[in-house]
C-alpha cells in the first residue's frame, strides 16, 4: 500500500484551474521528487494534498481517502507540509515555534525531546532557541521551519523548496538530512525542488510537472538517460 | 547592548523583583479606594473599564490579527444584559456577569464565522457596521419591550419611589441599588462577616464599591487573557497572525480557532459593559459612550498605545489614555493650559484636549511604534536584563545528522 496516491487530481484557485488531472504516488518509505517550472504548479499541488485549496480527484494516504479531508484532519493523519518561502512564525520564539509544530501532538508525548533533536540536528537553531524567528536569517528560517514540520511526528513530509535562499554548502547538508530521515527512520517524503541534481541523488523516483499534468516520470537513472529531459530539467 | 544588573530567570535577585513589583501594585490598587480622591477614584474605574475592553480586543486584533471596530457592541451587549435581568426581571446583578459572557459569548461566534473568510480592510468595514447598528437597534421600537428603546432602562429607581414599579416597568430591585432602605437592597457588603464599606447608601463608599467590582473585572479578564496566551492556543494565534497557511498546515483549525477566540473576546468584553451599567445605574443608547463606535475606536487606541499582542500593554495604554484625557479635559479654558504648551493651543480651534492627544499619539507612534509595552521590552533590559532559564534538560537522543554553523544567504536561488 503506498503512503500516498493521487489520481485525476484537478485544483485551482476560484474559477482557475492549474491542476488537469495530476496522477503521482510515493510509496511508503519513499523520497520522491517533483520537478517543475516557475508556475507549473508544484505548489499548488503540495496545497491540495494538504487540503488548503478547492479539489477533485482522489488523494489516498495509505489506503484511506482523504479528498475531502479538513486541513487539521490531514496533519492529524500524518502529513506535514514545509510550505514554499519562510514559512515561520516571525513573532514567536524558536522553541514556540517548534512547540506551535506539535500543535497536534499531546503534551508529554515526548514533545520536549523531539525538541532537543532538532536542535542537535540543527544547532544553529540551539543557539536561538529563545529568540524570535523573524530575528533568524533566511537559511535559519528555513531549517526551522523543516524542523518545526517534523514536530508533528509525520509519515509523509511535503517539502516545498527548502532549500530556497540557502547557501550551496547548507543546502547539501540538509538535503544529507532529508536522505538520512528517508533511509534510516522511514519518513516518505515528497520533494519539490529547483535544485534538480541535488535532489535527484537521494530521490527514490522523479515526476516532471508540466502545467498541471505529469508529462514524465520514473527513477533518476531513467531520467537523467532520456536527452530531451534532461535538457530541459537538469540542464547537462 | 550593555545592561546594568544580569539576572537569571527564577533567581532569588529575579524573585524580589517580581515581589517588590507586585507589592508596589497591590499598594496602589488599595490606596486608591481608599485614601484616593473621589475623583482619583471615579478616573480609576473609568481606565479599569477600558483596559478591560481594550485586553478582550487585544485577543483577536493584538493576538490573532484579526482587526476590529465592532467591540463597542460587546460591551453595549454585556451593558444591556445587566440592564434588562436587573430592570425588567429583578435579577440580581451579579448573576448578569456570567449570563452577558455567554450572551456575547454566542454572539461573538456568530460574527466570527464570516470574519473568518473575510480579512484586512474588509473586516475593518464588517465589524464597523456592527458597531454602527447595534446603537440603532436598541432604539428600534420593534424591540423596546426588552431594550426601552431610546430612553433606555433604569436600574434603580428614584428615592421617592417605594413601589416596586419604576418607569413603567416591572419590579427593580438591584442588589447594588442604594436608595432608601428597602427590602432586599444591598446596603452594606459584607465578606466572611467582615464590613469592608459600611453603609453603602453613602456616595463615597458606592464608588470604591464600584472600584472592587471594576477591579475584580480587570483581574478575571487579565488571568483569561493570560491563560489563553500562554497555552497551546495562544500559540497558535500568534501563529494564525503571523502566517496563516503555516498554521493551517500545523494542523490549527482556522475556523474553529478564530471562532473560540472571537467568541471569547466578545464575552470579555461584556463584562466592563455589565460594570458601566451598574455605575450609571442604568442603560440607555446614548448614555454610555462606550457602547458607540466611538468607544470602539477608543478601545483601539488604548490598546495601540500601550501595545498590541502584549498582556500588559492594553492596561498601561488605558491607565495612560483615561488619566491624560481627564487631566487636558479640564483645560477647557486657554488660561488653565499650563503656560509653556499654552501658545501651541491658543490660537487654535481644536480643544486643548484633544489636540494635546493627537499630538501625543502622533509622537508615541514614532518612539514607540509597538506601545508603550514595546518600548518596555526594548529599553528596560539596559537596566535590568533577565536571562531565560538555562536549556531544556529532557533526554537528547543521537543526533542523526547535524547541519553545521557556516554561513547562510538569505537571496539568490542556488541552481
Ligand atoms: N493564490 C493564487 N491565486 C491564484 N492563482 C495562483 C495562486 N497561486 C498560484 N497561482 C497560479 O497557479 C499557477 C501555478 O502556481 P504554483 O505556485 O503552483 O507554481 P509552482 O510550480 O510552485 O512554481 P514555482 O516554481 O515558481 O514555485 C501559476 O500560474 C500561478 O499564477
Ligand atoms: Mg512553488
Amino acid at each position: 500500500m503506498s503512503m500516498l496516491k493521487i489520481e485525476g487530481l484537478t485544483a485551482g484557485y476560484g474559477p482557475v484551474s492549474v491542476l488537469h488531472g495530476l496522477d503521482l504516488e510515493v510509496g511508503e518509505g519513499e523520497l520522491v521528487v517533483m520537478l517543475g517550472a516557475n508556475g507549473a504548479g508544484k505548489t499548488t499541488t503540495m496545497r491540495a494534498i494538504s487540503g488548503l485549496i478547492g479539489r477533485q480527484g482522489t488523494i489516498e494516504m495509505e489506503g484511506v481517502n482523504i479528498t475531502k479531508w479538513s486541513p487539521d484532519h490531514i496533519v492529524r493523519a500524518g502529513i506535514a507540509q514545509v510550505p514554499q518561502g519562510r514559512g515561520t512564525f516571525p513573532e514567536l520564539s524558536v522553541e514556540d515555534n517548534l512547540l506551535a509544530g506539535a500543535y497536534v501532538r499531546h503534551k508529554g508525548e515526548g514533545v520536549r525531546d523531539d525538541m532537543e533533536r532538532w536542535f542537535d540536528v540543527f544547532p544553529r537553531l540551539a543557539e536561538r532557541r529563545a529568540q524570535k524567528a523573524g530575528s533568524l536569517s533566511g537559511g535559519e528560517q528555513q531549517m526551522l521551519a523543516i524542523a518545526r514540520a517534523l514536530m508533528s511526528r509525520p509519515k509523509l513530509l511535503l517539502c516545498d523548496e527548502p532549500s530556497l535562499g540557502l547557501a550551496p554548502l547548507i543546502t547539501q547538508e540538509l538535503f544529507d538530512v532529508l536522505g538520512r530521515l528517508n533511509t534510516e527512520e522511514g519518513l516518505s517524503v515528497l520533494l519539490v525542488e529547483q535544485n534538480a541534481n541535488l535532489a535527484m541523488h537521494i530521490a527514490s523516483r522523479v515526476y516532471l510537472l508540466e502545467t498541471g499534468r505529469i508529462v514524465a516520470s520514473g527513477t533518476s537513472a531513467e531520467l537523467s538517460a532520456d536527452d530531451s529531459i534532461r535538457k530541459a530539467y537538469l540542464g547537462f | 547592548m550593555k545592561s546594568l544588573v544580569t539576572i537569571r530567570e527564577g533567581s532569588a535577585a529575579h524573585w524580589a523583583i517580581r515581589i517588590v513589583t507586585a507589592v508596589l501594585l497591590v499598594a496602589i490598587l488599595l490606596w486608591v479606594p481608599t485614601k484616593g480622591s473621589a475623583s482619583l477614584i471615579t478616573t480609576s474605574i473609568e481606565a479599569m473599564t477600558l483596559m478591560s475592553a481594550a485586553m478582550a480586543l487585544n485577543l483577536v486584533l493584538g493576538y490573532t490579527g484579526q482587526i476590529s471596530i465592532g467591540h463597542s457592541a460587546f460591551l453595549g451587549i454585556g451593558a444591556y444584559t445587566t440592564g434588562i435581568m436587573v430592570s425588567r426581571w429583578g435579577f440580581s446583578p451579579w448573576v448578569t456577569f456570567p449570563v452577558a459572557f455567554g450572551v456575547a459569548f454566542f454572539v461573538g461566534v456568530l460574527v466570527s464565522f464570516p470574519a473568518a473568510r473575510i480579512k484586512g480592510v474588509y473586516l475593518a468595514l464588517v465589524t464597523l457596521a456592527l458597531g454602527l447598528v447595534f446603537p440603532q437597534m436598541l432604539t428600534w421600537k420593534r424591540f423596546s419591550w426588552l431594550t426601552g428603546g431610546g430612553s433606555g432602562l433604569p436600574l434603580s429607581c428614584p428615592a421617592t419611589s417605594a413601589t416596586r414599579t419604576c418607569a413603567g416597568v416591572a419590579k427593580t430591585t438591584t442588589g447594588f441599588d442604594i436608595g432608601p432602605a428597602q427590602k432586599g437592597q444591598l446596603q452594606t457588603f459584607k465578606i466572611f462577616g467582615h464590613d469592608f464599606f459600611g453603609d453603602l447608601r453613602r456616595l463615597d463608599n458606592k464608588s470604591a464599591f464600584w472600584y472592587w467590582i471594576a477591579l475584580s473585572v480587570v483581574v478575571v479578564i487579565y488571568l483569561a487573557c493570560r491563560g489563553v496566551v500562554k497555552s497551546r492556543v495562544g500559540r497558535s494565534l500568534i501563529a494564525i497572525r503571523d502566517n496563516e497557511t503555516a498554521a493551517a498546515v500545523m494542523g490549527v483549525n482556522l475556523v474553529r480557532t478564530k471562532a473560540f477566540v472571537f467568541g471569547l473576546s466578545a464575552g470579555l468584553c461584556a463584562l466592563p459593559g455589565c460594570v458601566v451599567a451598574i455605575k450609571t445605574g442604568g442603560v440607555s443608547p446614548e448614555g454610555i459612550l462606550s457602547l458607540t463606535v466611538l468607544g470602539a475606536i477608543t478601545f483601539l487606541i488604548a490598546m495601540v498605545i500601550g501595545g498590541a499582542g502584549s498582556l500588559w500593554g492594553p492596561i498601561l495604554g488605558s491607565t495612560l489614555y483615561v488619566f491624560v484625557t481627564d487631566k487636558t479635559g479640564s483645560w477647557a479654558d486657554d488660561d488653565k493650559i499650563p503656560g509653556l504648551i499654552r501658545p501651541l493651543f491658543g490660537w487654535s480651534k481644536i480643544s486643548p484636549a484633544d489636540g494635546i492627544f493627537a499630538l501625543l499619539l502622533i509622537i508615541l507612534m514614532f518612539v514607540a511604534p509597538r506601545g508603550i509595552a514595546g518600548l518596555w521590552k526594548q529599553y528596560s533590559p539596559l537596566v535590568v536584563r533577565v536571562l531565560p532559564r538555562p536549556a531544556g534538560t529532557g533526554g537528547t537522543p543521537e543526533p542523526l545528522a547535524t547541519v553545521s554553523a557556516t554561513e547562510t544567504t538569505n537571496e539568490g536561488e542556488p541552481q
